[in-house]
Protein backbone atom coordinates (compact mmCIF):
# COMPACT_ATOMS: atom_id res chain seq x y z
CA UNK A 1 0.00 0.00 0.00
CA UNK A 2 0.89 3.18 -1.17
CA UNK A 3 2.10 5.34 2.15
CA UNK A 4 1.14 8.63 0.53
CA UNK A 5 -2.09 7.80 0.61
CA UNK A 6 -2.53 6.30 4.16
CA UNK A 7 -4.52 9.87 5.48
CA UNK A 8 -7.29 8.86 2.39
CA UNK A 9 -7.65 5.46 3.73
CA UNK A 10 -7.98 6.57 7.13
CA UNK A 11 -10.82 9.34 6.20
CA UNK A 12 -12.95 6.82 3.85
CA UNK A 13 -12.57 4.26 7.17
CA UNK A 14 -14.11 7.19 9.04
CA UNK A 15 -16.75 7.58 6.62
CA UNK A 16 -17.32 3.94 6.66
CA UNK A 17 -17.76 4.08 10.80
CA UNK A 18 -20.17 7.06 10.51
CA UNK A 19 -22.31 5.37 7.69
CA UNK A 20 -22.40 2.07 9.67
CA UNK A 21 -23.34 4.47 12.65
CA UNK A 22 -25.78 6.08 10.99
CA UNK A 23 -27.88 3.48 9.95
CA UNK A 24 -27.27 1.52 13.06
CA UNK A 25 -29.52 4.58 14.78
CA UNK A 26 -32.09 5.12 11.87
CA UNK A 27 -32.95 1.13 12.54
CA UNK A 28 -33.53 1.84 15.92
CA UNK A 29 -30.57 -0.50 17.12
CA UNK A 30 -28.63 2.59 18.92
CA UNK A 31 -30.25 4.33 22.07
CA UNK A 32 -30.48 7.49 21.29
CA UNK A 33 -29.58 8.56 24.67
CA UNK A 34 -26.64 6.86 25.16
CA UNK A 35 -25.50 7.05 21.23
CA UNK A 36 -27.50 9.79 18.59
CA UNK A 37 -27.07 9.22 15.43
CA UNK A 38 -24.19 11.39 13.56
CA UNK A 39 -27.15 13.21 11.79
CA UNK A 40 -28.69 14.44 15.13
CA UNK A 41 -24.88 15.65 16.27
CA UNK A 42 -24.29 17.54 13.04
CA UNK A 43 -27.97 19.04 13.12
CA UNK A 44 -26.84 19.82 17.12
CA UNK A 45 -23.30 21.52 15.89
CA UNK A 46 -25.30 23.53 13.27
CA UNK A 47 -28.08 24.48 15.58
CA UNK A 48 -25.09 26.20 17.63
CA UNK A 49 -23.67 28.15 14.88
CA UNK A 50 -26.53 29.11 13.47
CA UNK A 51 -27.58 30.79 16.16
CA UNK A 52 -24.88 32.46 17.04
CA UNK A 53 -25.03 30.95 21.11
CA UNK A 54 -21.95 28.92 20.39
CA UNK A 55 -19.62 32.04 20.13
CA UNK A 56 -19.60 33.25 23.72
CA UNK A 57 -18.91 29.68 25.06
CA UNK A 58 -15.81 29.35 22.82
CA UNK A 59 -14.38 33.02 23.38
CA UNK A 60 -14.70 32.16 27.14
CA UNK A 61 -13.36 28.99 26.64
CA UNK A 62 -10.76 30.03 24.36
CA UNK A 63 -9.40 33.07 26.33
CA UNK A 64 -8.88 30.82 29.55
CA UNK A 65 -6.82 28.47 27.86
CA UNK A 66 -4.87 30.72 25.47
CA UNK A 67 -4.31 33.12 28.35
CA UNK A 68 -3.73 30.15 31.19
CA UNK A 69 -0.92 28.70 28.53
CA UNK A 70 0.85 31.86 27.49
CA UNK A 71 1.11 32.74 31.21
CA UNK A 72 2.27 29.24 32.08
CA UNK A 73 4.31 28.88 29.40
CA UNK A 74 6.53 32.12 30.21
CA UNK A 75 6.75 31.60 34.32
CA UNK A 76 7.42 28.00 33.43
CA UNK A 77 10.54 29.35 31.67
CA UNK A 78 11.37 31.74 33.78
CA UNK A 79 11.39 29.29 37.17
CA UNK A 80 13.33 26.76 35.44
CA UNK A 81 15.97 28.78 34.09
CA UNK A 82 16.30 30.17 37.84
CA UNK A 83 16.16 26.87 39.41
CA UNK A 84 18.44 25.08 36.77
CA UNK A 85 21.25 28.10 37.29
CA UNK A 86 20.40 29.28 40.65
CA UNK A 87 20.75 26.44 43.88
CA UNK A 88 18.84 28.66 46.30
CA UNK A 89 15.89 28.95 43.60
CA UNK A 90 16.31 25.00 43.00
CA UNK A 91 15.92 24.03 46.86
CA UNK A 92 12.99 26.45 47.72
CA UNK A 93 10.61 25.59 44.00
CA UNK A 94 11.74 22.12 43.35
CA UNK A 95 9.87 19.94 46.37
CA UNK A 96 7.17 22.77 45.71
CA UNK A 97 7.46 21.35 41.85
CA UNK A 98 7.80 17.81 42.75
CA UNK A 99 4.44 17.86 45.10
CA UNK A 100 2.31 19.92 42.27
CA UNK A 101 3.50 17.52 39.81
CA UNK A 102 2.90 14.47 41.76
CA UNK A 103 -1.18 15.10 42.73
CA UNK A 104 -3.77 16.04 39.57
CA UNK A 105 -3.62 19.57 39.56
CA UNK A 106 -7.54 19.30 38.86
CA UNK A 107 -8.61 19.16 42.28
CA UNK A 108 -7.30 22.70 42.45
CA UNK A 109 -10.10 24.00 40.52
CA UNK A 110 -12.63 24.25 43.40
CA UNK A 111 -9.95 26.45 45.35
CA UNK A 112 -9.45 28.38 42.84
CA UNK A 113 -13.14 28.92 42.40
CA UNK A 114 -13.18 29.56 45.95
CA UNK A 115 -10.65 32.11 45.98
CA UNK A 116 -10.90 34.01 42.33
CA UNK A 117 -14.82 33.52 42.12
CA UNK A 118 -17.15 32.11 38.93
CA UNK A 119 -15.58 34.49 36.74
CA UNK A 120 -12.60 33.39 33.84
CA UNK A 121 -9.79 34.38 36.29
CA UNK A 122 -10.53 30.93 38.11
CA UNK A 123 -10.20 28.72 34.64
CA UNK A 124 -7.11 30.55 34.01
CA UNK A 125 -5.56 30.13 37.11
CA UNK A 126 -6.41 26.32 36.40
CA UNK A 127 -4.83 26.09 33.00
CA UNK A 128 -1.83 28.44 34.04
CA UNK A 129 -0.87 25.54 36.77
CA UNK A 130 -1.40 22.87 34.59
CA UNK A 131 0.92 24.36 32.49
CA UNK A 132 3.34 26.26 34.26
CA UNK A 133 4.49 22.99 35.78
CA UNK A 134 4.94 20.85 32.78
CA UNK A 135 7.13 23.73 31.68
CA UNK A 136 8.98 24.34 34.85
CA UNK A 137 10.51 20.58 34.90
CA UNK A 138 10.88 20.92 31.02
CA UNK A 139 13.16 23.57 31.21
CA UNK A 140 14.52 22.74 34.35
CA UNK A 141 15.64 19.46 33.17
CA UNK A 142 16.53 20.36 29.80
CA UNK A 143 19.00 23.28 31.21
CA UNK A 144 20.58 20.10 33.20
CA UNK A 145 21.20 18.48 30.32
CA UNK A 146 22.51 20.61 27.96
CA UNK A 147 25.75 19.76 26.19
CA UNK A 148 28.65 20.51 28.00
CA UNK A 149 30.61 21.22 25.59
CA UNK A 150 28.75 24.17 24.04
CA UNK A 151 28.77 25.92 27.62
CA UNK A 152 32.44 25.86 27.41
CA UNK A 153 32.37 26.83 23.75
CA UNK A 154 30.65 30.00 24.74
CA UNK A 155 32.43 30.64 27.66
CA UNK A 156 35.84 30.42 26.07
CA UNK A 157 34.70 32.53 23.59
CA UNK A 158 34.47 35.38 26.47
CA UNK A 159 30.53 34.77 27.46
CA UNK A 160 29.56 34.96 30.85
CA UNK A 161 26.36 33.96 32.29
CA UNK A 162 24.19 35.67 30.66
CA UNK A 163 25.44 34.73 27.29
CA UNK A 164 25.49 31.17 28.53
CA UNK A 165 21.41 32.05 29.07
CA UNK A 166 20.69 33.40 25.73
CA UNK A 167 23.01 31.67 23.04
CA UNK A 168 22.82 27.95 25.37
CA UNK A 169 20.43 27.36 27.77
CA UNK A 170 17.22 29.30 26.07
CA UNK A 171 17.91 27.91 22.57
CA UNK A 172 18.72 24.15 24.20
CA UNK A 173 15.55 24.32 25.87
CA UNK A 174 13.57 26.01 23.20
CA UNK A 175 13.17 22.31 21.47
CA UNK A 176 12.71 20.88 24.46
CA UNK A 177 9.63 23.32 24.89
CA UNK A 178 8.36 22.94 21.54
CA UNK A 179 8.29 19.71 21.71
CA UNK A 180 5.88 19.80 24.94
CA UNK A 181 3.78 22.62 23.39
CA UNK A 182 1.36 20.32 21.98
CA UNK A 183 1.07 18.45 25.47
CA UNK A 184 0.68 21.84 27.00
CA UNK A 185 -2.01 23.02 24.80
CA UNK A 186 -3.83 20.25 25.76
CA UNK A 187 -3.23 20.95 29.88
CA UNK A 188 -4.21 24.46 28.94
CA UNK A 189 -7.88 23.34 27.52
CA UNK A 190 -8.10 20.83 30.13
CA UNK A 191 -7.93 23.66 32.62
CA UNK A 192 -10.22 25.75 30.93
CA UNK A 193 -13.07 23.03 30.49
CA UNK A 194 -12.65 21.58 33.69
CA UNK A 195 -12.61 24.80 35.73
CA UNK A 196 -16.12 25.83 33.54
CA UNK A 197 -17.11 22.83 34.21
CA UNK A 198 -16.44 23.01 38.35
CA UNK A 199 -18.24 26.35 38.53
CA UNK A 200 -19.18 28.76 35.25
CA UNK A 201 -21.88 30.86 33.78
CA UNK A 202 -20.35 30.37 29.73
CA UNK A 203 -17.56 28.16 28.12
CA UNK A 204 -17.69 24.82 26.61
CA UNK A 205 -17.29 22.92 30.23
CA UNK A 206 -20.43 25.19 31.16
CA UNK A 207 -22.46 23.81 28.39
CA UNK A 208 -20.61 19.77 28.84
CA UNK A 209 -21.74 20.27 32.16
CA UNK A 210 -25.50 21.65 30.88
CA UNK A 211 -25.86 18.89 28.83
CA UNK A 212 -24.48 16.48 31.43
CA UNK A 213 -27.70 17.58 33.89
CA UNK A 214 -30.23 17.36 31.01
CA UNK A 215 -29.15 14.01 29.58
CA UNK A 216 -28.76 15.62 26.05
CA UNK A 217 -26.23 13.95 24.70
CA UNK A 218 -26.56 14.73 21.31
CA UNK A 219 -24.90 18.12 22.56
CA UNK A 220 -22.70 16.59 24.59
CA UNK A 221 -20.84 14.51 21.80
CA UNK A 222 -21.33 17.33 19.36
CA UNK A 223 -19.37 19.83 21.76
CA UNK A 224 -16.88 16.56 22.53
CA UNK A 225 -16.24 16.85 19.12
CA UNK A 226 -15.65 20.80 18.51
CA UNK A 227 -13.24 20.81 21.36
CA UNK A 228 -11.49 18.06 19.15
CA UNK A 229 -11.76 19.72 16.36
CA UNK A 230 -10.33 23.08 18.28
CA UNK A 231 -7.47 21.17 19.94
CA UNK A 232 -6.48 19.63 16.50
CA UNK A 233 -6.34 23.00 14.56
CA UNK A 234 -3.96 24.41 17.43
CA UNK A 235 -2.28 21.36 17.30
CA UNK A 236 -1.29 21.74 13.93
CA UNK A 237 -0.49 25.64 14.25
CA UNK A 238 2.02 24.63 16.95
CA UNK A 239 3.56 21.78 14.57
CA UNK A 240 4.63 24.30 12.11
CA UNK A 241 5.62 26.50 14.39
CA UNK A 242 8.12 23.60 15.68
CA UNK A 243 9.02 23.12 12.23
CA UNK A 244 10.14 26.90 11.54
CA UNK A 245 11.54 27.49 14.96
CA UNK A 246 13.54 24.37 14.89
CA UNK A 247 14.55 24.10 11.64
CA UNK A 248 17.83 23.97 12.32
CA UNK A 249 18.06 20.42 13.61
CA UNK B 1 54.03 34.83 25.60
CA UNK B 2 52.52 31.54 27.97
CA UNK B 3 54.66 29.96 31.03
CA UNK B 4 52.98 27.17 32.97
CA UNK B 5 54.68 26.00 35.66
CA UNK B 6 55.06 22.90 37.86
CA UNK B 7 51.35 22.20 36.47
CA UNK B 8 49.24 19.22 38.85
CA UNK B 9 45.81 18.39 37.70
CA UNK B 10 43.79 15.89 39.42
CA UNK B 11 40.08 15.06 39.19
CA UNK B 12 39.92 13.45 42.76
CA UNK B 13 42.04 10.46 42.68
CA UNK B 14 45.37 10.25 41.63
CA UNK B 15 47.15 13.39 39.54
CA UNK B 16 46.40 12.45 35.64
CA UNK B 17 49.59 15.23 35.14
CA UNK B 18 51.94 16.16 37.20
CA UNK B 19 54.97 19.15 37.85
CA UNK B 20 54.23 19.83 34.28
CA UNK B 21 56.36 23.12 33.14
CA UNK B 22 56.47 24.68 29.57
CA UNK B 23 56.96 28.02 27.83
CA UNK B 24 55.48 29.10 24.44
CA UNK B 25 57.46 32.38 23.16
CA UNK B 26 55.87 35.50 21.05
CA UNK B 27 54.61 34.18 17.50
CA UNK B 28 56.19 30.70 18.57
CA UNK B 29 54.33 27.25 16.91
CA UNK B 30 54.96 24.37 20.04
CA UNK B 31 53.19 21.04 20.36
CA UNK B 32 52.42 19.03 23.15
CA UNK B 33 52.23 15.02 22.32
CA UNK B 34 51.85 12.18 24.33
CA UNK B 35 50.07 8.85 24.95
CA UNK B 36 46.09 9.64 25.52
CA UNK B 37 45.38 9.63 29.32
CA UNK B 38 48.27 11.77 29.93
CA UNK B 39 46.32 15.12 30.48
CA UNK B 40 47.20 16.70 27.09
CA UNK B 41 44.05 18.28 27.38
CA UNK B 42 43.87 18.99 31.30
CA UNK B 43 46.74 21.14 30.32
CA UNK B 44 45.10 23.37 28.09
CA UNK B 45 41.90 23.24 29.53
CA UNK B 46 44.06 24.51 32.79
CA UNK B 47 45.29 26.96 30.54
CA UNK B 48 42.36 29.24 29.86
CA UNK B 49 40.39 28.33 33.52
CA UNK B 50 38.28 25.93 32.30
CA UNK B 51 40.19 23.01 34.82
CA UNK B 52 41.12 24.14 38.31
CA UNK B 53 44.71 22.98 38.62
CA UNK B 54 45.86 21.03 42.25
CA UNK B 55 49.05 23.05 42.06
CA UNK B 56 51.41 24.93 39.96
CA UNK B 57 50.74 28.29 37.86
CA UNK B 58 49.61 29.49 34.70
CA UNK B 59 51.39 32.50 33.49
CA UNK B 60 50.16 34.65 30.54
CA UNK B 61 51.62 37.93 29.40
CA UNK B 62 48.46 38.70 27.59
CA UNK B 63 44.59 39.04 28.43
CA UNK B 64 42.39 35.90 28.76
CA UNK B 65 40.44 37.63 25.69
CA UNK B 66 43.12 37.24 23.75
CA UNK B 67 44.06 33.60 24.29
CA UNK B 68 41.55 31.48 21.90
CA UNK B 69 40.95 27.75 21.76
CA UNK B 70 39.78 25.01 19.23
CA UNK B 71 38.46 21.64 20.40
CA UNK B 72 38.51 18.19 18.76
CA UNK B 73 34.87 18.60 18.39
CA UNK B 74 34.13 21.47 16.39
CA UNK B 75 30.93 22.75 19.29
CA UNK B 76 29.43 25.40 17.23
CA UNK B 77 26.21 26.15 17.99
CA UNK B 78 23.83 24.52 15.99
CA UNK B 79 20.73 26.87 16.15
CA UNK B 80 22.84 29.52 14.84
CA UNK B 81 24.54 30.20 11.10
CA UNK B 82 27.72 29.70 10.01
CA UNK B 83 28.01 33.68 10.01
CA UNK B 84 26.02 33.89 13.32
CA UNK B 85 28.65 30.84 15.12
CA UNK B 86 31.52 33.29 13.82
CA UNK B 87 30.02 36.51 14.57
CA UNK B 88 28.96 34.82 18.52
CA UNK B 89 32.93 35.28 19.05
CA UNK B 90 33.24 39.06 18.35
CA UNK B 91 29.84 40.33 19.50
CA UNK B 92 29.95 38.43 23.10
CA UNK B 93 33.61 40.97 22.79
CA UNK B 94 31.97 44.02 22.72
CA UNK B 95 31.78 43.87 18.66
CA UNK B 96 28.79 45.97 17.03
CA UNK B 97 26.26 42.99 15.54
CA UNK B 98 26.11 44.20 12.22
CA UNK B 99 30.20 44.71 12.49
CA UNK B 100 30.65 41.38 13.77
CA UNK B 101 28.43 39.68 10.70
CA UNK B 102 30.37 41.67 7.92
CA UNK B 103 33.85 40.24 9.60
CA UNK B 104 32.28 36.74 9.93
CA UNK B 105 31.25 37.42 6.41
CA UNK B 106 35.26 37.73 5.18
CA UNK B 107 35.95 35.01 7.84
CA UNK B 108 34.19 32.54 6.09
CA UNK B 109 35.40 33.57 2.51
CA UNK B 110 39.09 33.65 3.26
CA UNK B 111 38.72 30.16 4.39
CA UNK B 112 37.24 28.95 1.37
CA UNK B 113 33.14 28.88 3.15
CA UNK B 114 31.58 32.19 1.12
CA UNK B 115 28.53 31.26 -0.10
CA UNK B 116 27.72 28.96 3.08
CA UNK B 117 27.57 31.81 5.81
CA UNK B 118 23.59 31.15 5.92
CA UNK B 119 23.84 27.27 6.50
CA UNK B 120 23.27 26.07 9.76
CA UNK B 121 25.97 23.38 10.97
CA UNK B 122 23.98 20.26 10.49
CA UNK B 123 24.10 20.99 6.96
CA UNK B 124 27.54 21.57 6.79
CA UNK B 125 30.48 19.05 6.26
CA UNK B 126 32.56 18.08 8.79
CA UNK B 127 35.36 19.64 7.11
CA UNK B 128 33.10 22.72 6.77
CA UNK B 129 32.27 22.73 10.16
CA UNK B 130 35.97 22.22 11.33
CA UNK B 131 36.59 25.88 9.31
CA UNK B 132 33.51 27.43 10.68
CA UNK B 133 35.49 26.84 14.19
CA UNK B 134 38.57 28.15 12.54
CA UNK B 135 36.86 30.52 11.72
CA UNK B 136 35.47 31.61 15.06
CA UNK B 137 38.53 31.58 16.71
CA UNK B 138 40.54 33.14 14.82
CA UNK B 139 38.21 36.25 13.60
CA UNK B 140 38.61 37.28 17.15
CA UNK B 141 42.13 38.28 16.23
CA UNK B 142 43.65 35.76 19.35
CA UNK B 143 47.57 36.34 20.39
CA UNK B 144 47.56 32.72 21.27
CA UNK B 145 45.93 29.87 19.88
CA UNK B 146 45.24 26.74 22.21
CA UNK B 147 44.65 23.70 19.56
CA UNK B 148 43.18 20.15 20.85
CA UNK B 149 43.24 17.43 18.67
CA UNK B 150 41.91 19.85 16.43
CA UNK B 151 42.05 17.92 13.35
CA UNK B 152 41.80 14.31 14.28
CA UNK B 153 38.20 13.81 13.42
CA UNK B 154 39.15 14.76 9.38
CA UNK B 155 39.56 12.96 6.37
CA UNK B 156 43.10 12.68 5.02
CA UNK B 157 42.88 15.47 2.42
CA UNK B 158 40.57 17.50 4.05
CA UNK B 159 42.64 17.30 7.00
CA UNK B 160 45.63 18.05 5.14
CA UNK B 161 44.39 21.86 3.28
CA UNK B 162 42.91 23.06 6.49
CA UNK B 163 46.48 22.45 7.94
CA UNK B 164 48.04 24.49 5.16
CA UNK B 165 45.61 26.95 5.81
CA UNK B 166 46.09 27.26 9.48
CA UNK B 167 49.57 27.26 9.00
CA UNK B 168 49.25 30.18 6.72
CA UNK B 169 47.40 32.16 8.79
CA UNK B 170 49.37 31.62 11.99
CA UNK B 171 52.58 33.02 10.16
CA UNK B 172 50.79 35.66 8.63
CA UNK B 173 48.83 36.88 11.79
CA UNK B 174 52.08 35.95 14.32
CA UNK B 175 49.77 33.99 16.40
CA UNK B 176 51.65 32.08 19.03
CA UNK B 177 49.96 28.30 19.05
CA UNK B 178 50.04 25.45 21.42
CA UNK B 179 48.78 22.32 19.80
CA UNK B 180 48.29 19.29 21.19
CA UNK B 181 48.19 16.23 19.43
CA UNK B 182 49.12 12.57 18.98
CA UNK B 183 50.55 12.78 15.07
CA UNK B 184 54.12 13.34 15.21
CA UNK B 185 53.92 14.03 12.05
CA UNK B 186 51.71 16.95 12.43
CA UNK B 187 53.32 18.20 15.32
CA UNK B 188 57.16 17.66 13.34
CA UNK B 189 55.63 19.65 10.38
CA UNK B 190 53.96 22.12 11.98
CA UNK B 191 55.89 23.25 15.48
CA UNK B 192 59.49 24.63 16.15
CA UNK B 193 59.20 23.08 19.68
CA UNK B 194 57.97 19.94 20.43
CA UNK B 195 57.06 18.42 24.45
CA UNK B 196 56.66 15.12 25.13
CA UNK B 197 54.69 13.68 28.03
CA UNK B 198 55.04 10.58 29.67
CA UNK B 199 52.37 8.06 30.09
CA UNK B 200 49.47 8.56 32.92
CA UNK B 201 48.66 8.85 35.19
CA UNK B 202 51.09 11.13 36.91
CA UNK B 203 52.09 11.83 33.66
CA UNK B 204 55.06 14.28 33.29
CA UNK B 205 56.95 15.99 30.44
CA UNK B 206 60.33 13.86 29.72
CA UNK B 207 61.76 15.38 26.87
CA UNK B 208 61.61 18.27 25.08
CA UNK B 209 62.77 18.71 21.03
CA UNK B 210 64.05 21.79 18.62
CA UNK B 211 62.86 21.39 15.29
CA UNK B 212 65.40 22.11 12.74
CA UNK B 213 63.27 23.26 9.52
CA UNK B 214 63.25 27.04 8.40
CA UNK B 215 59.78 28.89 8.87
CA UNK B 216 57.88 29.75 6.83
CA UNK B 217 56.93 26.24 5.93
CA UNK B 218 54.59 24.66 3.89
CA UNK B 219 53.17 21.40 6.28
CA UNK B 220 53.14 19.20 3.22
CA UNK B 221 56.64 19.93 1.85
CA UNK B 222 57.81 20.08 5.41
CA UNK B 223 57.70 16.30 5.57
CA UNK B 224 60.04 15.88 2.67
CA UNK B 225 62.65 18.28 4.33
CA UNK B 226 65.84 16.28 5.43
CA UNK B 227 65.88 16.64 9.11
CA UNK B 228 62.13 15.41 9.39
CA UNK B 229 62.76 12.00 9.11
CA UNK B 230 65.49 11.63 11.90
CA UNK B 231 63.69 13.70 14.32
CA UNK B 232 60.24 11.59 13.55
CA UNK B 233 62.47 8.29 14.53
CA UNK B 234 63.73 9.75 17.87
CA UNK B 235 60.60 10.98 18.88
CA UNK B 236 58.68 7.69 17.89
CA UNK B 237 61.29 5.66 20.10
CA UNK B 238 61.16 8.09 22.76
CA UNK B 239 56.44 7.92 22.78
CA UNK B 240 57.24 4.24 21.96
CA UNK B 241 59.33 4.07 25.16
CA UNK B 242 56.69 5.95 26.87
CA UNK B 243 53.97 4.07 25.98
CA UNK B 244 55.15 0.78 27.02
CA UNK B 245 56.48 1.60 29.61
CA UNK B 246 55.39 -0.17 32.78
CA UNK B 247 55.07 1.84 36.15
Amino acid sequence: MNPRYVWVRQLAAFAVLLVIWEAAGRADLLNPMYAPSPSRIAAVLVDLFGSGRIWLHLEATFTAALVGLALGILTGILLGVLAALLPLVEELLEPVMTLLNAIPRVILAPLFFIWLGIGIASKIALAFILVAVLMFFTVFTGIRQVDRRLVERVVTLGGGRWALVRHVYLPSVAAWVLGNLKVAVGFAFTGAVVGEFVAASRGLGYLLSFAQSTYNSALMFALVLLIMVVVLVIFAVAGRLEKYLLRWN
Amino acid sequence: MLRVSNLTISYGGEPVLEGASLAVERGQFVSLVGPSGSGKSSLLRAVVGLQQPLTGTVEREIALSDVAILFQDDALLPWKTARDNVALGLTLNGMRLRQALEQADRWLERLGLGGFGHRFPQHLSSGQRKRVALAQVLARAPKLLLMDEPFASLDAIVRARIIQDVAALVEREHISVLLVTHDLEEAISLSEHIYLLSRGPRAHLTQDYSVPLPRPRDPVRARMHAAFAPLYEKIWNDLSYEVDRRR
